[in-house]
């Protein structure tokens, strides 16, 4: 065979076996799409569980709270209308006795699973027990309030001795420890969520179980993607105030949030989560040419640094001062890409009892900050060159807040070194007490309207060996017997004590136990498809998926 | 040829497995910390370290972690547990881009680099032959990532002359497909163009004066039919095998810095990402596949180059 | 990128294994008296105004980086890390402003508030710091390593040479992504000697090991033919150990192939550093470096490009000045160099038979 040949040849073969391993894989990897969706939403972080009974994140949270209805839930309403609660499985609202400390209420008749099979008064024990086995972050909620759950998470009880269930009657009725003001949130929980009993005590996030709602989770691809699909049985038993859905979702995961603007604005996905934070590069493009289909809704939800009141140098007044003076707010509001609005009180706008007063110490959280004053504190103190580890999650902008913040602890004085944790392991390494971190990033996201939610983290009996919520280890008597006093108080009365909470909130800030610098807004921001007007952001959980219709 | 494809196989055979030895040792047998903390990940509790020790048998000798390892990635369960999928069944979903891109890039260079190669070698010292060795000195020295956000930039942003990354499959759209595939050819080709019509040009400028060249020319051929049947042919023969190389590195490698700019979502960007995440299964999978790509088709290129030069099988 | 490794150090790899002689005759056949190889390699150089000029460019960026605390302290007045003008160089929604082309903030600003011109600088240092240390592992160990290969033949050169194999067949990127996750999650620990994960040494301990291969394989190769040379059999007579022979006489006789190739190693191992750290598999953050500015930049192209280029620019500079320097060595010290001067005659005779005796180059 001539030399050419043989070289062409050679060539041709490389290249059509090349070409046919493409067409292969290609075909392989067409194979995997999934069908045609209705209404794609896109997220940035993919949840971190599907699993009503372990989800702790929006983005979980917002895929379970109309997938998984317990005996109450929240009304599917805009703003704060959206944090009363109503009944969902329960028939009615509970009858309140024994001081607050009895609850009682009747299941619904006729409800059914998104299997089809029975629901029973008794699948509510399960679920908390299941709730409880399987660690779900709040589960404190449930170990703190009612009677025997405790019991039941060390292992000494098989059951939860607090709550009694009768299936033929449908009447369940739940004892707690003590009152609590806020339990019918704690109700109201995507976690109180019903599952059959008999489910499975581990992660099912891939294959989520059968729940009560107008949506059912299916088709999860872990990290990449899920579909809300329309729950066929829910139509029958349509709960009045609970809409049935009306459109199919498909929820991606996507690389990076550029990605992500980039889709909803190009029409090419229709809703962007409202956990994330739009990139700032296309901002400016979406406010001048989207502005129809975007907006921002502040969000009941802090931002701040911990500083660990037991060890050097925060256990120092003066040095508390001193950072709280020295932190420039409207740096971190911009880093955040504008979506943080600065402010120094723990409690949120949004938030009964939120003062509106001025901050302590002449801070302006509008302004510029005093780092000379700071300076001269920190001298003032003796503290000057200790050493600062400062905690860091590794995600943007989260990594850029403690970048500031070390460089700001570094202008004044001290000697501050970053210490970056991987993200889902962040919270537990902070809240692990021998560690006794020194300071850190930390952010509270409203669980329900009420006040005593947030003082959870200044409550000394959050300071756990694991998993703890109190990370600066603050325990100020004047805090807790507030706290004590204020926790007992139904949230049908809260308005009438918004002036004890506002005082308390403001003893708070003087004490600087906490950095606050901001409370973050959510972007709403969606395709054309999408009716802007009917849509509802849940405070805590997101988008309502059955809020979502298409235009025309 | 029959012994040299045998000996070459053998060869090939041996260098695998001691590659999957020295990718087993780099991940798991580094003398530092516990390796299943590696595997497990950063976002692992003790509890899913242990069970990760006890899964790939790290309280077991080292030559059963061995054994145990290669097992897991041969059936194909690996599982990354940081973010809780099958490793394989994620790279084979994601092969398309990654093939679309190398074979597309590969295509690309070698057609230039062939054509401006003998262009330059038979316009020595002219501008062409100026031109070229800037562009490969400018190709050599710029990392492909930076170019392809330069080309995505100005001419995907800026111009928007083209779309701003992404990938199409080609079954979805064929046209959408080539649209979005053109800048990051551009930028893996660039790089490969300079340096290969160099080398062409080289080899092609050697083999002017060799005997074979002057007997041609006494026989009253022209230079042109000097050119192309006999130096060209032979001069392309080191470049197919260096093209070989490349392409197997390009999938091994480079397209890792290429994806991840142009948002491609293949394995290289998969592999990008779990490097960020440091999550190790995936690496460890991909850097293994990666190299044994590279082996087995240095092994198919070296037989091919035997096949076509029966000098080289000599010399074996 | 430097996955493509250089083809020229393959043809320097065929060169060096069929050159029966080293660069030098030792017999100095026909170069003036008086005058060693290397003051030939010199004026050969010194003519080439190209290679100087360009070789003059990386000093440069090498002196500008080393004068970093410098530029902080007295023109920009601000460090590496340092945020506290954040406010004024972030726009509204975090957009970092673009180059004032003033002392503050020349370059302009990047996502976290800090001067770029200042980063670019540290980092500079960093990357090249990691370079020239990677370099020098290369160098020194796969000189040893291949000389004595070369040298002791036999079993020893059996086991090295399989060693060389396996680490050249497995590509660069991917094993240094390989060892650089590896190393980065633990750290290093052999005996006394501890390297912690975020060590500067981890990613240049990588690259140095990556690049053995490259150049010991030549070597190797190089040492194979000069053992059988006259003077090597001579200093055997005269009882010299192989020690002394190695270092004595084989080693000098291998300094321009290492020369040439110093240029070669540090270009493609600055650029792997970028890869590497781009991924995330290299310098770690807070060490500023070229590679891990590029990838923050990239996250944000289409609002601030100069995040992008500034870093890519400079590093694309230092590195074509190092190949452009380091092609101008190996021209001064090559006699292939020689070939390109006469194929140029029998070009050109047809033409211009004056221009004949120009050494076009290339």
């Amino acid at each position: 065979m001539p030399k050419s040949l043989r070289v062409l040849l050679g060539a041709t073969v490389v290249v059509a076996l090349g070409a046919a391993a493409t067409l292969w894989a290609t075909a392989a990897g067409a194979a995997h799409t999934a069908t045609a969706p209705t209404v794609t939403i896109v997220y940035g972080t993919a949840p971190d569980y599907l699993d009503p009974q372990k989800t702790y994140t929006t983005q979980g949270g917002e895929a379970t709270w109309v997938s998984y209805l317990g005996l109450y839930t929240y009304a599917h309403k805009t703003g704060t209308a959206g944090g009363i609660v109503i009944p969902a499985l329960a028939s009615g609202l509970p009858t309140v006795s024994n001081g607050g400390k009895t609850y009682t209420m009747t299941l619904r008749k006729s409800l059914v699973y998104s299997n089809g099979k029975p629901v029973q008064a008794t699948d509510f024990a399960y679920s908390i027990e299941r709730a409880i086995k399987l660690t779900w972050g709040g589960d404190s909620f449930y170990t703190g309030n009612i009677v025997g759950a405790l019991a039941y998470s060390k292992g000494t009880a098989t059951s939860i001795s607090g709550i009694v269930a009768n299936n033929a009657t449908g009447q369940i009725t739940i004892h707690l420890l003590g009152p609590y003001g806020a339990f019918l949130n704690v109700l109201a929980f995507p976690s109180s969520g019903f599952v059959p009993t008999g489910t499975a005590m581990t992660n099912l996030s891939n294959t989520p179980p059968p729940g009560v709602g107008p949506y059912m989770i299916t088709n999860v691809v872990p990290n990449k993607s899920w579909v809300g699909a329309v729950n066929p049985y829910y139509a029958k038993e349509a709960i009045a105030g609970i809409p049935v859905a009306s459109v199919t979702i498909d929820a991606k995961v996507e690389s990076n949030t550029a990605t992500e603007t980039e889709d909803v604005l190009s029409n090419t996905a229709d809703l962007f989560d409202t956990g994330d934070s739009l990139t700032p590069s296309l901002l400016a493009q979406i406010k001048s040419t989207a502005a129809s289909r975007y907006s921002t809704i502040p969000v009941v939800q802090n931002f701040y640094f911990f500083l660990n009141t037991k060890e050097k140098p925060f256990n120092s007044q003066l040095v508390r001062e001193a950072v709280d003076l020295a932190i420039d707010r409207r740096v971190l509001s911009k880093l955040s890409g504008g979506t943080i609005v600065p402010g120094c009180f723990f409690l949120p706008p949004g938030m009964v009892g939120h003062p509106t007063g001025a901050c302590p110490y002449g801070i302006n959280p509008d302004g510029a900050p005093n780092v000379a004053k700071a300076k001269a504190l920190i001298k003032q103190s003796g503290d000057l060159g200790t050493a600062v580890t400062v905690y860091s999650q590794e995600r943007v902008p989260r990594t850029q807040y403690c970048a500031y913040w070390a460089s700001v602890l570094n202008e004044i004085g001290l000697k501050a070194t970053i210490k970056p944790v991987a993200d889902a392991l962040y919270f537990p390494t902070i809240g692990t007490l021998k560690l006794h971190p020194q300071t850190g990033f930390a952010d509270w996201d409203e669980d329900f309207p009420n006040p005593a939610d947030f003082y959870l983290l200044l409550d000394k009996n959050s300071i756990q060996p694991t998993n703890g919520l109190n990370y600066g280890e603050v325990n100020d008597p004047k805090i807790q017997n507030a706290i004590t006093k204020l926790d007992a108080i139904p949230s049908s009365q809260l308005n009438q004590y918004a002036g004890d909470w506002t005082a308390l909130d403001e003893y708070t800030a003087t004490k600087a136990y906490d950095i606050v610098f901001g409370y973050q807004t959510w972007p709403e921001f969606t395709s054309t498809r999408i009716n802007f007007k009917d849509l509802i952001v849940q405070p805590s959980y997101g988008w309502d998926w059955t809020s979502i219709h298409l235009n025309g | 040829m029959i012994r040299f494809v045998l000996r070459r196989l053998l060869s090939c055979i041996a260098l695998l497995l001691a590659i999957s030895i020295l990718t087993f040792l780099i991940f798991e047998a580094m003398p530092n910390s516990n390796p299943a903390l590696r595997l497990a990940g950063r976002t692992a509790t003790q509890v899913q370290i242990d069970a990760v020790e006890r899964e790939w048998g790290f309280n077991k000798p080292i030559y059963v972690q061995y054994y145990r390892t290669m097992e897991k990635i041969f059936t194909g369960s690996v599982i990354s547990y940081t973010q809780g999928i099958n490793v394989e069944s994620q790279i084979v979903s994601d092969l398309p881009p990654t093939l679309s891109l190398a074979i597309g890039a590969g295509i690309i260079w070698f057609f230039f680099g062939v054509v401006f190669g003998v262009l330059a070698a038979v316009r020595a010292g002219r501008w062409l032959d100026r031109a070229l060795t800037v562009l490969s000195l400018i190709g050599v020295s710029t990392p492909v990532f930076f170019l392809g956000a330069m080309l995505s930039f100005y001419l995907g942003f800026k111009a928007g002359l083209f779309p701003n990354g992404d990938y199409v499959n080609i079954t979805t759209n064929p046209v959408q497909w080539l649209y979005h595939m053109i800048l990051p050819w551009c930028a893996l080709s660039a790089v490969f163009i300079g340096v290969y019509s160099r080398v062409l040009r080289s080899t092609i400028l050697d083999m002017v004066n060799d005997d074979f060249v002057r007997t041609a020319r006494a026989k009253g051929l022209t230079e042109r039919q000097v050119m192309v049947r006999h130096i060209l042919r032979n001069s392309l023969i080191p470049i197919v095998s260096l093209w070989g190389l490349d392409f197997a590195s390009v999938i091994g490698g480079g397209a890792i810095l290429t994806e991840s700019v142009f948002n491609l979502q293949g394995v290289g960007e998969y592999a990008a990402q779990s490097i960020q995440l440091l999550d190790v299964p995936p690496v460890l999978v991909i850097t293994m596949f990666g190299a044994f790509f590279v082996v087995l088709l240095g092994a198919v290129v070296d037989i091919v180059h035997a096949w076509l030069d029966p000098r080289v099988r000599l010399s074996a | 990128m430097a996955t493509p490794i250089n083809p020229l150090e393959r043809l320097d790899e065929q060169a060096v294994a069929g050159a029966a002689d080293p660069p030098f005759a030792a017999e100095g056949a026909d170069l003036p008296p008086g005058l060693g190889p290397y003051k030939i390699a010199w004026r050969r150089l010194r003519h080439n105004y190209v290679a100087l000029g360009f070789g003059g460019l990386f000093l440069l960026i090498l002196a500008m980086c080393l004068l970093a605390p410098v530029y902080a302290a007295d023109i920009a007045h601000i460090g590496p890390n340092d945020e506290s003008q954040a406010f004024n160089a972030l726009g509204p929604t975090g957009i970092p402003i673009g180059p004032t082309w003033h002392a503050h903030f020349f370059l302009g600003a990047d996502t976290n508030g800090r001067d770029v011109a200042v980063r670019l600088l540290y980092g500079g240092r960093t990357s090249l710091f990691v370079g020239a240390v990677a370099t020098l592992i290369t160098m020194v160990v796969a000189t040893v390593l291949g000389t004595i290969a070369g040298y002791a033949r036999g079993a020893i050169d059996g086991l090295l040479s399989r060693f060389f194999e396996l680490l050249w067949a497995y590509p660069a990127l991917l094993l240094g992504i390989a060892l650089g996750v590896s190393l980065q999650l633990g750290g290093l620990n052999v005996g006394l000697f501890t390297l912690h994960g975020s060590s500067l040494m981890v990613p240049a301990l990588v690259i140095g090991v990556v690049y053995i291969p490259y150049v010991a394989k030549p070597i190797r190769a190089q040492v194979l033919t000069l053992r059988e040379r006259e003077f090597v059999d001579a200093a055997r007579q005269q009882g010299l150990g192989p020690v002394r022979i190695m270092v004595g006489e084989i080693l000098p006789n291998l300094s321009s192939t290492i020369i040439v190739f110093i240029p070669l190693i540090l270009a493609n191992a600055i650029l792997l550093e970028a890869g590497l750290s781009y991924l995330g598999a290299g310098v770690q953050p807070p060490n500023p470096s070229w590679g891990t500015m590029i990838s923050d930049g990239i996250r944000l192209i289409p609002a601030a490009i100069h995040l992008t280029i500034v870093p890519g620019v400079m590093l694309v500079l230092a590195v074509l000045g190092i190949n452009v320097f380091g092609d101008g060595l190996r021209d001064a010290l090559d006699p292939r160099a020689q070939v390109k001067v006469r194929f140029a005659k029998v070009r050109r005779s047809k033409a211009a038979p004056a221009a004949a005796a120009e050494d076009t180059g290339r």
